[in-house]
């Protein structure tokens, strides 16, 4: 055995595969830009203070924050050893079984086509003052969703994903605008005080706090992706972790200051009201009180281009899902194609397109409420499901890591995931207990148990699928939770001999 | 004609060299190919994932020396993902450089908007357009095709352009596209798997 290195030899493969690699930085850009913050400061925040009447949301992020970072600590740490990184379902099937992965990706298809169909219930109001400037005049919300479904629709076929430059410019620009905000709310407190109240736990620990938790992590969707760019990143043990790290104390840092701020400036006590009653626009109310009417153009565009950017991600987000299954051939193999010349995943894209259009129409035949009903409602029950995704996710690391877990530190293989999926199976019991304060709807209705439910029947009619995928197809079974990798395990017969010596080359 | 020509001008198929195919899957495509020429002639294998060199002495073609020099030279990569990414990297110039040294495509450089790119234009038409037809007539005879054909086809599914080739064909061609992968041997089985894997991955990262 020859003990000459040749690792550190200088190697032309390892260079030229690691130019253009991404640093931490650009990761943190990547997930923020999906997370788009101007859309959650003035459209979730604003409608969740009227709606759920809670005033302790600011004191709600730190919360969440603290609970995902516990969270993360084993999922990047599983990450590495996933195919199929950025797809919670993965974790599931690797760490609880394969019928559980199947269960959890329909749980995540339902989920993430519910945050991206909300986001066409606010379209219309983020336009209105936008194209009262330029027009004078606004049409109802439907014709604005349908315009913008369109756009959507197009862009996901081309597969003209936003460029990247772009995205970060209008990201920087969100924060900017949204910092600027905070400065006009805290500089002109209502009594001319600024007050705490907001981080005081007795302002969180009320009935209806599940369903501020819950708003809080709708906040925080998109900060699981950073693992996507583990082989694209410059070094997967330090870039990916500490993006992700860092991804989620910037959005808690951002999100607990305009949400505390909003209530210092409107006051404490008056929040809840003034929130029910001006909804999306009370933001931009007080930024025209404290800062004038060209920091509100700006803000009011900002928004409008927030919404566009956040749709057009959570399509690609469920667009991909929908491919890694229809590869995977979970979903009809059609699924899993691709349009030759844009690479776009046509059948997948179109499915989301088609699901929009129909509730865009649904919505605007039966006149239902845009903001409340599609934004709110759509936005905290994907939430809810995100939140049971992260939740069973946890447990699975932990699954994962008993079976697995040399070479991990007892921190990160056990203790922090343990008390991660403690932590949000307590968010799930809150939520599920006030999931009526969450949609704002009588504790009685049935929406407070039909929506919610919608998750555990998909769950058990996608664990079902995979008994059944399990009997009759055994080779698509084995592909479940492999993704775009399963083209392999496709072609990797079950008891393959280990690679014989003698292929090798002696030198 | 080999591998990773015809499949150069089945995603190149069109009389100003336009691309058919993204770049990322016809770079992995054409990464497939050119991995796959040295299988078919015993230079190297595939097994497990990982690409070994089995006969070092050097292939009649300049550009499989090339490549065949690479993984001797680097022997330190195995993973067959590996060389795929980093194959794919140049494979299109490298091909379209062969195709061009071969009188088959003509390079032209254009400038636009301070870029310089560099496109490959056929010399002759039906010498461009034949690769994809003569697939298409395979799968219209029932015998089976030969192992270089098979592999071919398999990479023209693995990177996404079977309808490029089978946009007239009927449901019968469709079938026996579907049977003949797993038909491959095992070595070019596992390639055509890692090439799709990894087009899959590029679509996923969302990327272009």
């Amino acid at each position: 055995m020859p003990t000459t290195s040749t690792v550190d030899r200088p190697s032309n493969v390892s260079e030229s595969l690691a130019r253009g690699r991404l640093g931490v930085p650009s990761v943190i850009f990547f997930v923020l830009s999906a997370a788009a913050p101007l859309t959650v400061v003035a459209g979730v925040v604003t409608t969740g203070y009227g709606v759920i009447g809670v005033t302790g949301i600011p004191l709600a992020f730190l919360v969440v924050a603290a609970v995902l970072a516990l969270f993360s600590v084993g999922y990047v740490a599983m990450s590495r050893r996933v195919e199929n990184a950025g797809a919670f379902y993965a974790y599931i099937s690797r760490g609880l079984g394969r019928p559980a992965g199947v269960g959890a990706a329909w749980v995540a298809l339902i989920a993430y086509n519910a945050l991206q169909v909300g986001l066409y219930g606010t379209i219309g109001v983020a336009a209105e003052p936008v194209l009262d400037r330029i027009f004078g005049g606004h049409p109802h919300w439907a014709i604005v969703a349908l315009v913008a479904w369109a756009l959507v629709a197009l862009l996901g076929l081309l597969r003209v994903d936003i460029n990247g430059l772009v995205l970060a410019a209008l990201l920087v620009a969100e924060i900017v605008v949204i910092l600027i905000f905070d400065l006009g709310q805290i500089g002109n407190p209502a009594g001319g005080e600024v007050s705490f109240a907001s981080f005081s736990p007795d302002n969180l620990f009320v009935p209806g706090v599940g369903a501020v938790l819950v708003l809080a992590i709708l906040g925080f969707v998109g900060f699981e992706s950073a693992v996507v760019f583990s082989e694209e990143s410059k070094d997967p043990k330090r870039t990916v972790p500490l993006a992700t790290y860092l991804s989620v104390a910037i959005i808690a840092a951002l999100y607990a200051l305009s949400s505390w701020t909003m209530a210092v400036a409107v006051g404490p006590d008056q929040i809840v009201a003034a929130a029910g009653e001006q909804s999306v626009g009370l933001i931009f109310n007080l930024a025209a009180e404290h800062l004038g009417d060209t920091a509100v153009t700006i803000g009011q565009a900002l928004f409008l281009t927030s919404v566009l950017a956040a749709m057009i991600s959570f399509h690609n987000t469920t667009a991909r899902y929908t491919f890694a299954l229809g590869r995977e051939r979970v979903l009809p193999a059609v699924f899993g194609q691709t349009s030759a010349r844009s690479g776009a995943p046509r059948a997948a894209s179109l499915a989301q397109s088609v699901f929009g259009l129909l509730v865009i129409l649904l919505y605007a035949v039966n006149g239902w409420d845009p903001v409340v009903k599609l934004f709110f409602w759509g936005g905290t029950t994907g939430g809810f499901g995100v939140l049971l995704l992260i939740a069973t996710t946890s447990v699975a690391v932990i699954a994962y890591f008993v079976r697995s877990g040399a070479g991990e530190t007892l921190w990160r293989r056990a203790v922090a995931p343990g008390l991660a999926t403690v932590a949000l199976f307590v968010i799930i019991w809150l939520a599920v207990s006030n999931f009526a304060n969450l949609l704002g709807v009588a504790p009685d209705s049935t929406l407070r148990w039909a929506l919610p439910a919608v998750y555990p029947v998909a769950a058990a009619l996608g664990v079902a699928w995979a008994l059944v995928l399990r009997n009759s197809r055994p080779d698509t079974y084995a592909r479940i939770g492999l993704g775009a990798a399963s083209a392999v395990a496709a072609v990797r017969p079950a008891e393959q001999p280990p690679a014989p010596a003698a292929t090798e080359v002696p030198r | 004609m080999l591998i990773a020509d015809e499949f150069f001008l089945i995603a190149h198929n069109d009389s100003r060299g336009k691309a058919k195919l993204h770049p990322a899957a016809t770079g992995l495509g054409l990464a497939g190919g050119l991995l796959g020429e040295l299988i078919l002639y015993g230079h190297v294998t595939v097994s497990n994932g990982h690409v070994s060199v089995v006969d070092r002495r050097p292939p009649a073609d300049a550009l499989a020396h090339t490549v065949l020099d690479q993984l001797i030279g680097e022997s330190q990569h195995r993973a067959i993902g590996t060389w795929l990414s980093f194959l794919a990297q140049s494979a299109t110039t490298s091909v379209g450089e062969r195709l061009a040294r071969s009188g088959v495509l003509r390079r032209q450089e254009s400038r636009r908007l301070l870029r310089t790119s560099v496109s490959y234009l056929p010399i002759d038409l039906n010498a461009v357009a034949w690769p994809a037809t003569r697939l298409r007539a395979l799968l219209d005879r029932p015998d089976p095709p030969s192992v270089p054909d098979a592999l071919l086809l398999g990479l023209v599914v693995a990177a996404g352009l079977t309808r490029e080739v089978l946009w007239s064909a009927g449901p019968r061609a469709h079938h026996r596209l579907n049977v003949l992968i797993p038909a491959l041997p095992a070595p070019l089985k596992e390639l055509v798997g890692h090439t799709e894997a990894a087009v899959g991955a590029a679509v996923l990262r969302g990327v272009p």
